[in-house]
Parts: structure tokens; C-alpha cells; sequence
């Protein structure tokens, strides 16, 4: 059993259009990926892909009108989907916790860091305000933060946006959680900034033993810093597989595209590039969803394609994913 | 002369009763609001055919009567017909919100407009008449200016135009602002328009959108900052039917307990105030794209 | 910033004054006055000197406390103002205390469940009190409170018939009466206090309930509720996040209202002959009582820029985020 098992998970969004009637946006369309202990999964995809959704779905964070309309999420066996806010307080920010895109806005501003450190642990254990004070300092040192008791009083709005993203990494971790989710934790930071997040989420990971999953559109980043890596598109997961082997044999045309979007590949590999509208989540295409930007769509295409094994624990959805020919030509066996 | 009009009323949605049900759905509180100004616009307009008496036609005998078949409204001090009065009184209330309105807009969009663009000197001086205008209350503003110009409905008028202008001036400044460095703006600048147009042409469309709703607003302050006028005795003299000094005229019967010659004057005006506010917070609701999260 | 400020207003009131048409050398004249008895009334008013050299003459009273006479009831502006300001601010203190503790809790509440009941029925009566006029619901309900149902007394001012003033210690007559053990009287002030203050608390609440859901709703939405959420603190400790971090907003809306309201409470003045600074600023401004006027809207400005002053200081007090401008 993995620590976190999301399975079949559909979110949708209602609004209401010119004409005031209502439409449903489907934002999650049956999304199941696993995460065990000691992996980090990078998720990716464009924009609108479903990332995020799928990280606010998990800590049940959706708010109206997006909702869970079926599906479920375990974290250690419990059911976390339709829990109560109470108990999913207790996994919350204890056992599973989160970091954000901005880090900077979502502190508290007024609150001062160190309270919001101390809160933090007070809020799920018994604790005296000197305790919590101390292994608040301790763990802005672990996170690489100088000076760290002095940045205790610090208000949020005197932060850099690399030292608010390690102090929600602080908050993330003091209370021994097995698992972390971080959803663009580096969008929006400096680019030296940016690698030195990652590698000490990484060590701090790895030091604790515990599981992780980073939200990116970076693939960079998920060569880099991931084990296992699921592509996101439409709200589905398209492909999902060990790293090294996703990118070396990208089997979903999509994913295809995405990483022979860096100029060595295509010089390597020669994929061509398809590049389209973002799909539109109230009006999805009927089979597959990646078929009106797709090159090699059939009639086959229309109608909803399985998750095809493609080789150990490589999975991708496509008609013609183990049809595929490692020079991108599709022999078409009937 | 053949007839080449194409039968538009097939497209589902397009025809203007499904527009405006359209309307009506996605914001109720326009549509209601919609529906009591043109209400009140129509009595305004039709005052003439509808009334059962004239504004100031008196029944000298019929002094304080109270309402019944004969005056629906009951008859004031002075014998004349309450419902007669306050039906003409709609016209006042619009004869002075369209033009106030109006005023307003001649006044403070050009203006916003100018400050918004330019900035600089002109910016700085606008800024400040406009925060010296806005920490004095305006009803006294407006009772100070109208004694002292003379009480006459233009007086009115212009004194409440003017007062309200900053507040376009403001809200047009501050999307001028933000419209000022976006791509259509720099090209049209850049293919050499000469300013009067950049600022006429390009940018008041778009500037103005974010006020339609305060006008509607603005025109609500009027109609009430004008009968309160009314009803401390200036600008509008009886036996003008105007409702604030009909009200005015209703408060001294009040005590003695003929409650219906403040009454009606007074339901009128709050019946139109808030028509006006519900027209103004539907138009919000509509023009605004960043839709409520619960999606009402 | 505030000088000049102030400085446009007054030399803006010292003219449009002026301008009127209202002559109170006429007035005070009488009908069987002659040329040399205007000359010497307006020279007793200082009218006779050139514009300019009036507003001088004005100002330089006015940094000794000498706002004038008023030419109307023969006194000194500054005692006029003095002995009426604190009804007003009676009426005004306890109507904004009573629609404020009732407009903001209402206002959150509306906000956490956005267009469920409680929150349609608030914006409906909040929209009431935006459009209602102040003067003709208080009519009303001296209609029904007072001739109908017997339940308010009077409008005839601040205390009935039978009392009289308590010792001046806060201004406030309720207050001093139940300070200095007068129990009649407190009740007396306390009946003729009702109306008016109820009235003006809704007033004053339409604006608060409308401001303080619209924050209430931005704070709820905000990034860091949401990650105080995803931090898993209870309920409770969110809502008491974005309940501070809502107020700042709310105490600064509520405050700017306060500057127009001193204004606005002079057409409740008049109905219910209250006697307070309003009531004679008003009168004043219809007879072209200039030295009143000015008086009048000298205060209500120095009551604005007051109000601008402990709001900045406020804020500069409960954010962080706030710093000392030059």
C-alpha cells in the first residue's frame, strides 16, 4: 500500500454563462497516480492541465464552486475525500503538508514569522510557546535561513521571495510530515533562487525519509529532482513513469511534443513539435482529449483511450502508444 | 422591393426577449432595478394622461383629507391631490438626475481623461481639488452654493453636477492609468494619432466602462441630495410637486397626525433611490467579468 | 497637508458666502434704514474693506480662537459652536457606536455564507438604508413611535419639559445624569435619545454591513487563509486570521465615513429639534450668517481632518506593513 493513493478522481467547476444557465468545467478527469515513501513524483503539464487542481483536491483545500465529484484519495489508508474538516486537520500541516507558488502572500502579514512557526506546532500538539519558539529557530536554521532567531521577529512583508518559500518549508516540515506536496514551489523566484529550493527540498526529503510530489511546467525540474514523473493534460494523467525512462521514450504524442521542446532534443530525436489552443474544460472532446492537436489522431481516437503498459511501470494513454517506433513513425497493425 | 432581411428570430438566444431574459437571469437585481426606474420614468413621461388632477390644482374645500376614492393619495395643506403631486414629481426627480447626470460626465470624464494622461502638474492640481472636494460633506457643500447662487432648479442642478464630477474624474484617472501603457494604447500612439483622439477615441470607451455603474449611483445622490435640499427649504419653493418639498410642506402635519402628505412624497423618493441603486449594483454585477466564486 | 487643506476650505466657504445674495446689512438694517446706517453696520461687520483684506482679517482672528459674531443672535461664533457641538457629537458618538457593533459582526457573518439567507436579507435592508432620506423615515417614525403608538416621546429636543441639564462634565447629557446620580434626568435623556439614535445607527449601518462583507469575502479568498487552511489550524484560528487582517480595512472604511456623517446628522438635528451644531449651521447658511458659516464648516472640516489624522495613526499602530511618510 502507498502512502498516497489517488484514484479515479474527477473535479469539477460550475459557473454560470451569459445566459445564466450552468456549465461544468472538468477540471479533473479521473486522475490516479500513487506516491510511496522516499519517491518524488513531479507532476507536469501546461497550464490549466490540472496540477494544481490535483494538489487542492488532495488537501482539501477546493472551495466553491470547484468540487470533488467522485473519486478517492487515501493518505496511509485513510479516506481523505468527504472528511471532516477537523480530521482532515489533523493530517493537514502534520503528516501531509503543502508549499505554494507565492510564498510571500501566504504568510499571515500580521503575523510575525516566528509566531506563525510557533502556531504552527501549537495548533496540532501540546507544546509550551518556548518549545515551539526553539524548534521554530532550529528548523529556520535547517532550512538554510542565517541568523535565524533574529528572522523569527521578522514580519512577512520584510522577506525575499527565496527566504518566504524556505520559511514555508520550514512550516512545512516542523511537524515531521511523511509526505509533501509543492506545487511550483519555484515560479516566481530568482533562478539561482530557484535551484537552491530544490536541492534542499530534495535533501530534506531524502533525510526524512519521506515522500514528495513537485507541481511543475519546469521538465528541468523534473529531470532533475524527480524519480517518477506523471503528464498531466486535460485533467488526465496522459503518461506516468519512471523519469529516465519517460523522457528517454516518451510514448503519448503529448509528451512527445513537450520534451522535444528543448532544442537539443529535437536535434537528437527530430519529434515534431505541436504546439495548439489549451483545451477548452467545458467542452472536451468526445475519446481522447488530445486528439484536435494531435498529428496522429485516427477514428480510432474518438473513442477513450486505455492506459497501455508500455514497458515496467511506464504507462501511457494513447491508442498507439505501444505501436510506437523510437523514431516517432506509427505502424499501424490494425 | 424585395425583402432581404434575414429572420434573425431563429438564432436561439439572439432574439431580444432571450437577451434580455438572458440579462434578467444573470443578475436579478438589474433586471428589478431596470424595471422600477422605467417604471417611474413612464409615470414621469405620461404624468399628463395619467394623473387623476393637476400638480397644483387646489380643492380649497378638501383641505387634509384623507386618502380615499376621491384623492388616492389624500389631499395636503393646501388641497391639492397627493397622487396627482407626487406622480408629477417624477419629473422633477429625473429632470434633475438626467442632466446632474449628464454634468458629471461633461465635466469629470474629460478631465479624469486629461489628469489620467498627462499627468504631471495638471495631475497633481486635480488630485488635490479633488481631495479638498471630497472631505467636505456635500450635502453642506451644496446648501452653502445653492443659498448663495439663489434657489432655482438649474442652480440645482449644476451645484450637484459639479459636486459629483471628481468622482468620475477619479474613476476615469485611475483606468486611464492602468489602460495607459497597454499594447493597443502604445500602438495607436505609435501610429501617430494625435493626443485629442488617443484620449477621445481609444481610451474614453474603455475608461468609462468601469463607471456605468456609478452613474446610475450618482443619479440615485442626485434625486435625494436634491429633495433634501427641497426639504430644508432650498432650491425648490412650493407649490412646486417636487418631492422633497412635498415632504417638507407633510412634515409639519405629521404631529397632528395626517401622516399621508409626507408619506407618499417620501415612499416615491425611495422607491426611485433604490431602483436607481439596484440598477447600479446590477450593472456592476454584469460589466464586471471576475464573477463571484459562489456564481451569482 | 493639512494647512493647506483646511486653508482652501475656509477661503473657499469666505467666499461663496460672500457671493450670495443674502445682504445682512439689510436684515440688521431694518426697513426704515438709511444710506448712513447700512455704512455704519457694514462697517461694524468689516464689510466695507476689500475682499482680500477681510480673509486677513478673518485669519488672523481665527489663530487667536476669535471666530467672530454671529450677526444673527449677537454671539461669539466660538461660543455658539461650543455650546452645540456636543449634542451632535452625542447623537453622532452613540448612532455610530450602535451601527457599527451591529453593521460589521453582520457583515462577517454575510460574508461566510455568501448569498444564503442571512446574506440576502442583510443586503436587502442595507440597500433600505442606503436608499431611504433620513429626515423623512424619521417623520415617519415620530408618526408611528410618537402619534400613534405613544411610545417615543416628543421631539422636542434633547430632554422633556420637565427636566434640566445635568452638570456639563462629558457634554453628553445621558451620560452626565447617570454619572452624577440623576436618574430622571438620565431617563429623560435617555427617552429622547432613542429615536433619533436608532434611526441614524441604520443610517449608519447600510454602508458598514455593505463595505465589511465586500473586505470579509476579499480576506476569505486571500492566499494566506488559504494556506492557513492548508497548514490544517482549526477553523476557529482562520477565522481569527482573516478576521484581523479584515479589521485594519474595516476601521479605516468606517472612519471616512465619520467625516460626512457630522453633516449628515444636522437634518436629524432639525426634526428633532435637537439643538445641536447642525441645526444652527444650517439655519445659518440659509440667512447668510457668514461668520456662522464659517464657523460651521470650519469645524466640520477640522472634524474631518481630525478623524484622517487618528485613522492614520491607527493604522500606522495595527500594520505592520505601515510606515512614516515624509
Amino acid at each position: 500500500m502507498s502512502l498516497l493513493e489517488v484514484r479515479n478522481l474527477h473535479t469539477h467547476f460550475v459557473s454560470h454563462d451569459l445566459n445564466n444557465r450552468s456549465r461544468i468545467a472538468k477540471g479533473l478527469n479521473g486522475v490516479s497516480f500513487e506516491v510511496d515513501k522516499g519517491e518524488i513524483v513531479g507532476i507536469v503539464g501546461e497550464t490549466g492541465a490540472g496540477k494544481s487542481l490535483t494538489a487542492m483536491s488532495i488537501m482539501g483545500l477546493l472551495q466553491p464552486p470547484a468540487r470533488i465529484v467522485e473519486g478517492s484519495v487515501r493518505f496511509d489508508g485513510n479516506e481523505l475525500v468527504g472528511l471532516g474538516v477537523d480530521d482532515l486537520n489533523r493530517i493537514r500541516g502534520t503528516e501531509l503538508t503543502m508549499i505554494v507558488q507565492s510564498p510571500l502572500t501566504s504568510l499571515d502579514p500580521l503575523s510575525r514569522v516566528g509566531k506563525q512557526l510557533v502556531r504552527a506546532q501549537r495548533e496540532h500538539r501540546n507544546m509550551s510557546s518556548d518549545a515551539a519558539w526553539r524548534a521554530g529557530a532550529d528548523m529556520l536554521a535547517t532550512v538554510g535561513i542565517p541568523d535565524a532567531e533574529r528572522r523569527m521577529r521578522a514580519w512577512p512583508h520584510e522577506l525575499s521571495g527565496g527566504m518566504a518559500q524556505r520559511i514555508l518549508i520550514a512550516l512545512a516540515l516542523i511537524n515531521g510530515p511523511r509526505m509533501l506536496i509543492a506545487d511550483e514551489p519555484t515560479t516566481g523566484l530568482d533562478v539561482t533562487v530557484q535551484a537552491q529550493i530544490l536541492d534542499l527540498l530534495k535533501n530534506l526529503v531524502r533525510d526524512r525519509d519521506m515522500a514528495a510530489m513537485i507541481i511543475t511546467h519546469d521538465l528541468g525540474v523534473v529531470a532533475h529532482y524527480c524519480t517518477r514523473m506523471c503528464v498531466m493534460f486535460a485533467g488526465s494523467i496522459i503518461e506516468m513513469g519512471p523519469v529516465r525512462q519517460v523522457f528517454n521514450d516518451p510514448r503519448h504524442p503529448y509528451t512527445q511534443a513537450l520534451i522535444s521542446s528543448t532544442p537539443k532534443r529535437i536535434a537528437e530525436k527530430g519529434y515534431s513539435q505541436i504546439g495548439g489552443p489549451p483545451p477548452n474544460l467545458y467542452d472536451l472532446p468526445e475519446g481522447c482529449h488530445y486528439r484536435d492537436r494531435c498529428s496522429r489522431a485516427a477514428d480510432l481516437c474518438r473513442t477513450t483511450p486505455p492506459l497501455k503498459n508500455v514497458g515496467g511501470n511506464h504507462v501511457a494513454m494513447c491508442h498507439f502508444a505501444d505501436k510506437e517506433a523510437a523514431d516517432g513513425t506509427v505502424t499501424s497493425h490494425g | 422591393m424585395t425583402d432581404t432581411s434575414i429572420d434573425r428570430s431563429a438564432a436561439v438566444g439572439f432574439t431580444t426577449s432571450g437577451r434580455i431574459l438572458g440579462i434578467a437571469r444573470r443578475s436579478p437585481t438589474f433586471a428589478i432595478g431596470f424595471a422600477i426606474v422605467t417604471a417611474f420614468a413612464f409615470v414621469a413621461i405620461f404624468a399628463d394622461l395619467i394623473s387623476p388632477y393637476g400638480a397644483i390644482e387646489t380643492f380649497s374645500r378638501q383641505v387634509l383629507q384623507p386618502p380615499g376614492v376621491e384623492f388616492f393619495f389624500g389631499a395636503d395643506g393646501n388641497g391639492m391631490d397627493v397622487f396627482s403631486r407626487v406622480m408629477y414629481g417624477a419629473r422633477y426627480a429625473f429632470g434633475i438626475a438626467v442632466p446632474a447626470a449628464t454634468l458629471m460626465l461633461l465635466i469629470g470624464v474629460p478631465l479624469g481623461l486629461v489628469a489620467g494622461y498627462k499627468g504631471g502638474v495638471l495631475d497633481e492640481v486635480v488630485l488635490r481639488i479633488m481631495d479638498v472636494l471630497r472631505s467636505f460633506p456635500s450635502i453642506v457643500l451644496a446648501l452653502a452654493v445653492v443659498s448663495a447662487t439663489g434657489q432655482s432648479l438649474i442652480n440645482v442642478i449644476l451645484v450637484i453636477g459639479f459636486l459629483d464630477a471628481p468622482i468620475f474624474a477619479r474613476l476615469v484617472r485611475s483606468e486611464v492609468l492602468a489602460l495607459r501603457s497597454s499594447g493597443f494604447i502604445e500602438s495607436a500612439v505609435a501610429a501617430g494619432n494625435p493626443t485629442w483622439r488617443i484620449l477621445f477615441v481609444h481610451l474614453m470607451p474603455n475608461a468609462i466602462r468601469g463607471s456605468t455603474a456609478m452613474i446610475a449611483v450618482r443619479m440615485a445622490w442626485a434625486v435625494r441630495i436634491s429633495a433634501t435640499l427641497a426639504f430644508i427649504g432650498v432650491g425648490i419653493q412650493a407649490p412646486t410637486p417636487e418631492w422633497g418639498a412635498m415632504i417638507r410642506q407633510g412634515a409639519e402635519f405629521v404631529i397632528s397626525g395626517e401622516w399621508w402628505v409626507a408619506l407618499f412624497p417620501g415612499a416615491a423618493l425611495v422607491g426611485i433611490v433604490l431602483g436607481f441603486n439596484l440598477l447600479g449594483d446590477g450593472l456592476q454585477d454584469l460589466l464586471d467579468p471576475r464573477r463571484k466564486a459562489t456564481g451569482k | 497637508m493639512v494647512v493647506p487643506i483646511l486653508l482652501g476650505i475656509t477661503f473657499l466657504t469666505f467666499m461663496l458666502v460672500r457671493i450670495g445674495d443674502q445682504n445682512p446689512v439689510a436684515m440688521l438694517g431694518g426697513p426704515m434704514a438709511d444710506e448712513v446706517t447700512f455704512a455704519v453696520i457694514e462697517k461694524e461687520l468689516g464689510l466695507d474693506k476689500p475682499f482680500f483684506v477681510q480673509f486677513g482679517i478673518y485669519l488672523g482672528n481665527l489663530v487667536q480662537g476669535d471666530l467672530g459674531e454671529s450677526w444673527q443672535s449677537s454671539e461669539r461664533v466660538a461660543d455658539e459652536i461650543r455650546n452645540r457641538l456636543p449634542a451632535s457629537l452625542e447623537l453622532l458618538v452613540f448612532s455610530v457606536l450602535l451601527g457599527a457593533l451591529v453593521g460589521v459582526p453582520v457583515g462577517l457573518r454575510s460574508a461566510q455564507r455568501p448569498n444564503g439567507l442571512f446574506d440576502q436579507v442583510s443586503r436587502f435592508v442595507s440597500l433600505f438604508g442606503f436608499s431611504v432620506p433620513t429626515y423623512w423615515i424619521a417623520l415617519m417614525s415620530i408618526f408611528v413611535f410618537f402619534f400613534l403608538l405613544r411610545w417615543a416621546p416628543p421631539p422636542m429636543g434633547r430632554l422633556d419639559i420637565a427636566s434640566f441639564p445635568p452638570p456639563d462634565l462629558t457634554g453628553s447629557y445621558f451620560i452626565d445624569s447617570v454619572l452624577t446620580g440623576n436618574w430622571t434626568t438620565a431617563w429623560s435623556a435617555l427617552g429622547q435619545l432613542t429615536l433619533p439614535v436608532i434611526l441614524f445607527s441604520i443610517i449608519v449601518a447600510a454602508p458598514i454591513i455593505k463595505h465589511t462583507r465586500a473586505i470579509s469575502l476579499e480576506v476569505l479568498a486571500s492566499d494566506y487563509v488559504r494556506y492557513a487552511r492548508a497548514q490544517g489550524l482549526r477553523p476557529r484560528t482562520v477565522r481569527r486570521v482573516a478576521l484581523r487582517n479584515a479589521i485594519t480595512p474595516i476601521l479605516t472604511f468606517i472612519g471616512t465615513e465619520l467625516t460626512g456623517l457630522l453633516a449628515a446628522v444636522s437634518l436629524l438635528e432639525l426634526i428633532f429639534a435637537w439643538g445641536g451644531l447642525g441645526q444652527w449651521g444650517l439655519n445659518a447658511i440659509l440667512l447668510g450668517d457668514f461668520a456662522a458659516v464659517q464657523g460651521y464648516v470650519l469645524v466640520l472640516a477640522v472634524f474631518s481632518v481630525a478623524i484622517f489624522i487618528v485613522l492614520d495613526l491607527l493604522v500606522l499602530l495595527l500594520e505592520p506593513r505601515a510606515t512614516l511618510r515624509p
